[in-house]
């Protein structure tokens, strides 16, 4: 049975030069133990900005810096009346996106890396520009979601409740439930995300791959140990992937190596010929929490949904489907 | 592990005379000296009690017209102990009410989650996923899962929720397992059978041999039953490349029936559903 143990790898790498690791859970079976619950939240851009622009790593003192600007600026959006600032810049007040500080968990923290992005290849921080294909396809998902729905498949998979925003895979820190959790067995590790509460079961040896025309939202992961790195891919996503542009031929690598006690390694690389020209990675520390994963009772209260479709029809019948369209979030709205 | 299996598949077998012939073991540890049983594995009932845990003949379902033979309801035995469900007066009215309109008010046919025990004995496998103070069950029906805490005897949750809060022990080689703070809305089966959030279910997980389970689960609800009763159904191993959950995401699957009166050109005034938010 599952007994996790502490022990002291590799000691004798020390005298011979090679990686060394620190001391980390062990299960039963030797592998390091993955399992707890893990937060992902990160005030780190997921592209470098433009103001660090040759700069791959922050110094202690910038990141101080950093963190005690962002926790000024938190403390005085909670002062903001969100109605009239809204209104100011030309939008409906707080029926529009209006969460306030009570529903945002963004990180408040620079990530562990001490990066100036997640992205960390190329070396520029920067993922790397998608084929006109998949800008094509991107315009004509939003062009959908920007129109009044006929039907709730007119909506994206967040609005729906089919997928998180955040749970991936891969897992990227968003507004809120940026926290997941980890079960492990010796044959199996289960992941599941707060974001909607997927969850993948993902085997620790190496699987065949499902046949190609079995497709899944969320893919078909499997995994293997190299060494001690859990690495996972991921393939056979439906056609609905849409991962920065990525489309359902994404193959998608993560990779968790538990650094210490409370730090866990996510590095992840996309490869999608059909999106981008190269592969790019990026990665993260998540960080250990005794906070619990929540039920996401996502679509059992999903009352946007029919509000929007009930909107949208009384647009019809009004007539003013094409003049008012007050009810998309200022977020859906189409970017030039 | 799988020798674990064995070996706890042999204790079973011993101590219950089922005569699993060589399996036999003169030099067993004393009970106090093993590990719980392995559940870890995929795992499914059969039968009909997601349909209606007292039993039924077989019926015209709503989806005749056009899944013809394929959407008739199955008939089935009851899975209750003394066959009927102890309903109070006022409670079985209600039942029955439900069982009118079963599903337009059924929340599995909405997608929502169904809940423990309806959960266990839906029509689709689940993934057990066993640790030593963590049990995770993911359960293919709607990508659902819960969190069964082996190391928080006692305690209940902070808040109520669709699949409640989970707490474990063994009882030999049984894995005892309560469940409180379920919401209300949740039903038993398609049948109307109901409960209040007053619910507490204690499941008992029995391996009968490597690849069956006996599943028991006590339902106590004083506002809406007389008295505590029991439903028991074998859970079966799925084996070979069939041990493993795929993806249904009801969602997509419900949306006809809980939006459809919402699409362009539709009748908002005709919902398929009833007790929609």
């Amino acid at each position: 049975m599952y007994l996790p143990k502490y022990s002291f790898a590799v000691v004798l790498s020390l005298f011979l030069g090679t990686q060394t690791y620190a001391e980390v859970p062990r299960t039963d079976w030797g592998t390091p133990s993955l399992q707890g619950t893990w937060d992902f939240r990160t005030m780190t851009p997921f592209e470098r900005p433009e103001q660090f622009k040759d700069k791959e790593f922050l110094t202690d003192e910038e990141i101080s810096k950093i963190e005690t600007d962002r926790a000024k600026a938190w403390e005085a959006r909670g002062n903001v009346d969100f109605e009239e600032a809204a209104k100011s810049e030309g939008q409906q007040g707080d029926v529009d996106v209006g969460y306030n500080q009570f529903f945002l968990d963004l990180g408040t923290k620079v990530n562990g890396t001490k990066r100036t992005s997640l992205v960390i290849d190329p070396p520029d921080g920067r993922v790397p520009a998608p084929s006109e294909a998949a800008i094509a396809r991107y315009v004509e998902a939003r062009d959908m979601w920007a129109r009044p729905p006929e039907g709730p498949e007119d909506r994206n998979a967040f609005d729906r409740c089919i997928k998180g925003f955040n749970a991936g895979p891969p897992m990227t820190s968003g507004a809120y439930n940026n926290i997941m959790q980890i079960v492990e067995s010796e044959d199996f590790v289960v992941m599941q995300a707060e974001m909607v509460n997927d969850h993948r079961v993902i085997p620790t040896s190496a699987t065949e791959q499902l046949p190609d025309h079995m497709r899944f939202w969320k893919g078909d992961s499997r995994g293997v140990w190299e060494g001690d790195t859990f690495v996972v891919t991921t393939t056979n996503f439906n056609e609905h992937q849409m991962f920065r542009l990525t489309g359902p031929n994404m193959t998608l690598t993560e990779r968790f190596t538990r650094l210490d006690e409370g730090t866990l390694e996510y590095k992840f690389t996309v490869v999608d010929p059909d999106t981008y020209d190269v592969p790019w990675t990026a990665v993260m520390q998540m960080v250990k929490t005794d906070a619990d994963v929540y039920e996401f009772a996502c679509h059992e209260g999903n009352y946007a949904m029919p509000l929007m479709l009930k909107g949208a029809r009384k647009q019809e019948r009004d007539g003013t489907s094409k003049e008012d369209d007050t009810w998309l979030p200022s977020w859906s709205k189409p970017r030039t | 592990m799988k020798k674990l299996i064995y070996c706890v598949a042999a204790l079973v077998c011993v101590f219950s005379f089922l005569g699993c012939a060589g399996q036999q073991n003169n030099n067993l540890p004393s009970q106090d000296m093993l590990d719980p049983p392995n559940l870890n594995g995929v795992w499914q009932a059969l039968g009909s009690a997601h349909w209606n845990l007292e039993g039924q003949n077989a019926f015209k379902g709503p989806a005749t017209d056009v899944l013809g033979a394929l959407g008739g309801i199955p008939a089935g035995v009851s899975y209750v102990e003394g066959g009927a469900i102890p309903y109070t007066r006022a409670a079985l009215i209600q039942r029955e009410a439900n069982r009118e309109e079963w599903n337009k008010l059924d929340p599995a046919v909405k997608c929502y989650i169904p809940g423990i025990p309806r959960q266990t004995y839906m029509p689709f496998p689940f993934h057990i996923i066993q640790s030593d103070n963590k049990i995770f069950v993911a359960y293919e029906f709607g990508s659902n899962s819960r969190m069964i805490h082996l190391d928080r005897p006692g305690t209940r949750a902070e808040l109520p929720s669709w699949m409640g809060y989970s707490t474990a022990r063994w009882e030999g080689e049984t894995l005892v397992v309560v469940v409180t703070d379920q919401v209300a809305e949740t039903w038993l089966d398609a049948a109307g059978n109901f409960h209040s959030e007053d619910l507490v279910v204690t499941e008992r997980y029995t391996p009968m041999g490597p690849d069956h389970i006996n599943y028991q689960a006590v339902i106590e609800d004083p506002k809406v039953f007389t008295r505590p009763w029991t439903i028991q159904l074998t859970l079966y191993r799925r084996k070979g490349n069939d041990a493993r959950i795929l993806e249904y995401k009801c969602v997509e699957f419900a949306e006809d029936a809980v939006y459809g009166h919402l699409r362009k050109g539709e009748d908002m005034d005709q919902p398929n559903v009833k007790k929609l938010f």
